[in-house]
């Protein structure tokens, strides 16, 4: 370890800090949910709709202002494993069935 | 002799290309097996690779071959896009590859930062700018995913960077390259 490794992992380290403060200071409860496939809106309600919407491929569960995916048809599961989302600009993003939910 | 003289010029650039091409296919086999490791790891981090592959770019940057470097990274983003990508991971990676690269062939020209710290930097930077392309690609809402990205790519970074810096020493003993 040299003197110039040390800034770069406190430059890094400062650089993460750093951007956890801005996107907690940025985030704001979102208020509606819409879920896009293949580029075409084909839902938008308020967050505190609390349905299930299924797609076709993925079941999008929305339920007291916490937005999820609970299942989809695809090999990598990435959105299922995304989690839950709230805050306005969050998303989940299902690329191999072109699924995107957002909150705005 | 005027072809035994052409030979021998030419020794050089032969041995550079015929490595340059070892490193390649080597890049492509760990990046395939990094992306069946990755699937396990998807479900605490998901996209999450180790850029095991970025080790032996490293390498040459330390080497001051920063030109092989750049051969050897871009043709290994094009081949494993054309082999196991698609149109958009291929300009994910192409985003990541070569900002880190840059960034790495630039932080090793200072003497005061190792391989350790150039790997950390270049995993960095990678990852931000992976990050930059996914908004232009996916939308705004990425950059939610980018402090767990940048503390990822520093950890995977620091780890790369020990690996090339045993892999130098042992060069450096062998008299290999």
């Amino acid at each position: 370890m040299k003197k110039g490794d040390i800034i770069i992992i406190s430059a890094v380290a400062a650089a993460f800090v750093l951007s956890i403060v801005l996107l907690i200071s940025f985030s704001k409860q979102g208020s509606r949910v819409v879920i896009k496939q293949d580029n075409k809106i084909i839902y938008n309600k308020s967050i505190n709709a609390n349905e299930t919407v299924d797609t076709g491929t993925n079941t999008v569960v929305i339920k007291d202002g916490i937005v999820y995916m609970s299942d989809a048809t695809c090999k990598n599961q990435v959105c299922v494993n995304t989690g839950k989302i709230s805050k306005k600009g969050e998303s989940i993003v299902c690329l191999p069935n072109k699924v995107i939910v957002e909150i705005e | 002799m005027s072809a035994k003289q052409g030979n021998c010029g030419n020794r050089i650039n032969i041995k550079s290309i015929t490595l340059y091409a070892l490193f390649v296919a080597v890049c492509l086999i760990i990046g395939y097996l990094e992306s069946l490791l990755s699937i396990s790891l998807i479900a605490v981090a998901p996209g999450v690779k180790l850029g095991l592959s970025n080790a032996i770019a490293l390498t040459l940057i330390c080497r001051g071959d920063t030109k092989g470097a750049w051969a050897v990274n871009i043709t290994r983003i094009c081949l494993s896009a054309l082999l196991f990508g698609s149109p958009i991971s291929f300009l994910f990676s192409l985003a990541g590859g070569v900002a880190s690269t840059a960034v790495a062939c630039i932080l090793s020209k200072l003497k005061s930062v190792s391989a350790i710290g150039i790997s950390i930097a270049g995993g960095a930077v990678h990852n931000i700018f992976q990050c930059v392309a996914a908004t232009v690609f996916v939308g705004v809402g990425v950059v939610y995913y980018l402090p767990a990205l940048l503390i990822f790519g520093a950890l995977c970074g620091a780890f790369c960077g020990v690996l090339v810096k045993l892999v130098l020493n042992k060069i450096k003993i062998n008299g290999i390259f």
